[in-house]
């Protein structure tokens, strides 16, 4: 079969044979090699926090990937086909001037209208020295209550957008936090302080990704009705919500729920 | 609960696929002990097989062909929906079959490497495996075949290794998810390479039989070199590869309860698969036909004398081209009966695997030639049976650990249930 091997004649049928074979092995180790390179270069330029982002999002429900311009009322129906970078949509302003439908209001909760807010329960101030403070938005330590350990990075550390900002535990979950905006941290704070992180961010700041005004209610309508039907009990219908209001610390507050699941969804880690 | 029991469930929780409800430690420890008795069994009875020989099979010299052959060609034809659906998705952008490409890509690395384990212990002497490939036999269709189904695994397994790198605790990793990425965008490349290899060694192990001019029950005319079996068999294999593929999914809906693909895709698995095999079971009949009337007496034999042996009657070939041919493929392509239809193509294929396999031995050829029969040992069926545990096992960790059916959340979602 090989050159040199007994049996082996220079026919056209062995060569024919020896040339498809070693091509399709040479084929098949190229594809290896490549994409071993790849995966090195991308590690090594810093693109791998957002190939990680875009893997999870591919795996988010249709349902939590709705453009922001559906969950303010501008277009009637919208998959966001960006990995919720509006910054390179090209689609952005088409819809940005187009008036809201969605009527403002936040469910008992506070969302002050000063912040960005990211979907995965985090938002973003803008502060006067030119850095952004980055804390927990109400609905999620309404959800958490007063984590177990909190793991912040230290200041100096570079954070890519929808990268690890920082872990939390509660009741043995671990959750980590995504970052809504790439850049240094200068300063740490903590569940006390009302803000986790301070970024100087990278460059010139651009928050457009980042849901704010009537896009805020059309979100959490959504996230509080996925809430709802997650901790329902299997063998049990789910009800109309009652208007009540979201309790602090619902982790304590319901300990037999499916914590895993629900958690996965609201932190944007399927 | 002891702290190694506690530590045990806890680990298991944190390798399950996140947010996606999966039975409990102790139910899938249940589940999995019958089928591992089964494996340890198996691998108890190649292990004698490989340390004693042949001697612990009930094959001889004139029956070389057994059980262990029909589990092979049976397997690797059900596994043919792995390089078909990725055909399907990447290379003609079908991505309505998306949702299945996990799970079919996981089957086929199940039936290959289960059929690559059989052969192991079928040819024996595993130390000297590299003699196939430096040594081979050039006359021979096994060749073509070791060389395709070899190249074939390892492209299945570099398909499988994304599927793996997407367990929760794995793609915490970087490193992993990137890989994983990298190597998605050069599945097409991975696609098309399998379909080449697998259309060659589907097609070289049916031309194996159409080639055997001492057994006329197998042998066939056909086009140039390939025989007309080696057609029939791309054919048939392409045909009932989404037929498994829709029945091992329907079993795992079945058996967990949840809705693990959209609805659109069972219908459209059954079509392709139904219209494949209306298209095969025309050219069987074509082929039969011409086999009775031209090749056959054309060395001697009389079409009837094929049939005077029971059980192989004429049922039997009535069933083969009808019962499991004709039948599934309208269940399939009418879209009402899709499981039976499935059920029915699979069987349909065991059963010519079975008929190529063990009847074309037991015919006799030469005037003094006698019937043979021939059952096999328990180290036979043992093996075949670890075989079959393997597919089970393999199959029931993958789809508890890693994402089989990446949009079954969705139609959790969708569905409530």
């Amino acid at each position: 079969m090989f050159p040199g091997v007994d049996g082996f004649h220079w026919t056209f049928g062995h060569i024919f044979f020896l040339s498809v074979f070693v091509a399709v092995a040479l084929t098949i180790l190229v594809t290896l090699a490549l994409a071993t390179l790849r995966t090195a270069r991308d590690l090594r330029t810093g693109k791998a926090a957002g190939i990680c982002w875009h893997a999870d999002f591919g795996e988010l429900p249709e349902a939590e990937r709705r453009c922001r311009h559906e969950l303010a009322g501008r277009v009637e129906h919208r998959t966001c086909p960006n990995a919720f970078d509006c910054r390179s949509c090209p689609d952005y302003a088409r819809f940005a001037d187009l008036a809201p439908t969605v009527e403002p209001r936040t469910y008992g909760m506070n969302y002050p209208g000063d912040r960005f807010y990211h979907r995965g329960h985090t938002w973003v101030r803008p502060e006067t020295d030119g850095t952004f403070a980055v804390g927990l938005d109400d609905m999620a330590e309404r959800i958490v209550g007063k984590p177990d350990t909190v793991e912040l990075p230290a200041a100096g550390t570079e954070i890519e957008l929808q990268g690890p900002a920082w872990k939390m535990s509660k009741n043995r979950q671990t959750i980590r936090v995504r970052a809504p905006l790439e850049g240094t941290v200068v300063a740490t704070g903590g569940a006390g302080q009302g803000w986790y992180l301070k970024l100087r961010p990278r460059g010139q700041a651009n928050l457009r990704h980042l849901l704010r005004g009537a896009e805020v209610p059309g979100w959490l309508a959504g996230e509080l009705d996925r809430l709802q039907l997650q901790l329902t009990q299997p063998d049990s219908s789910p009800s109309l919500a009652d208007g009540g209001i979201l309790v602090s610390g619902l982790m304590d507050a319901m300990p037999k729920a499916d914590w895993d699941a629900a958690l996965a969804a609201t932190f944007l880690e399927p | 609960m002891t702290s190694a029991a506690t530590g045990v469930v806890m680990a298991d929780r944190r390798l399950q696929v996140r947010g996606e409800a999966r039975s409990s430690t102790a139910r899938f420890a249940l589940w999995l002990a019958p089928w591992v008795l089964l494996l340890a069994l198996g691998i108890y009875a190649g292990g004698l097989c490989l340390y004693y020989g042949l001697n612990q099979t009930n094959m001889n010299n004139r029956f070389a062909f057994g059980l262990w052959i029909f589990l092979d060609l049976g397997i690797i034809a059900l596994g043919a929906g792995a390089f078909f659906t990725g055909f399907l998705v990447y290379i003609l952008g079908r991505t309505e079959l998306k949702p299945v490409l996990n799970s079919a890509v996981v089957l086929g690395f199940i039936c290959y490497s289960g059929a690559m384990a059989v052969l192991m212990i079928d040819v024996g002497q595993p130390l000297r495996a590299w003699f196939t490939f430096w040594h081979p036999n050039v006359h021979s269709m096994l060749t073509e075949v070791t060389f395709c189904i070899t190249c074939y695994l390892l492209v299945l397994t570099l398909e499988y290794i994304p599927v793996v790198l997407r367990n929760r605790q794995l793609r915490k990793l970087p490193p992993f998810v990137v890989f994983e990425h990298r190597m998605h965008l050069l599945m097409p490349v991975l696609a098309g390479i399998g379909t080449l290899l697998s259309f060659f060694h589907q097609g070289s192990l049916g031309g194996l039989y159409g080639v055997l001019r001492g057994r006329p029950f197998a042998f066939r005319q056909g086009f140039a070199i390939w025989p007309s079996t080696f057609f029939l068999f791309i054919l048939s294999a392409v045909a009932v590869g989404p037929s498994f593929l829709m029945l091992v999914t329907a079993a795992a809906r079945k058996l967990t309860g949840r809705k693990l693909v959209p609805s659109n895709v069972f219908p459209r698995l059954g079509f392709i698969s139904g219209v494949l095999l209306a298209a095969y079971v025309a050219l069987k009949a074509v082929d039969t036909l011409i086999w009775l009337n031209v090749t056959s007496p054309a060395v001697g034999f009389a079409p009837w004398e094929y049939y005077a042996y029971k059980p192989f009657g004429t049922t039997l070939l009535f069933a083969e081209i009808v019962v499991f041919g004709l039948l599934p493929a309208v269940l399939l392509v009418q879209g009402r009966w899709l499981l039976p239809g499935a059920a029915l193509a699979c069987c349909g294929i065991l059963l010519n695997r079975f008929v190529l396999t063990v009847q074309t031995l037991a015919l006799p050829t030469l005037s003094f030639d006698p019937f043979l029969s021939y059952t096999p040992s328990w180290q036979e069926v043992a093996s075949f049976g670890g075989v079959v545990a393997y597919g089970v096992i393999l199959y029931s960790l993958s789809y508890r650990y890693l994402p089989l059916f990446p949009q079954s959340k969705e139609q959790t979602h969708v569905s409530g249930r």
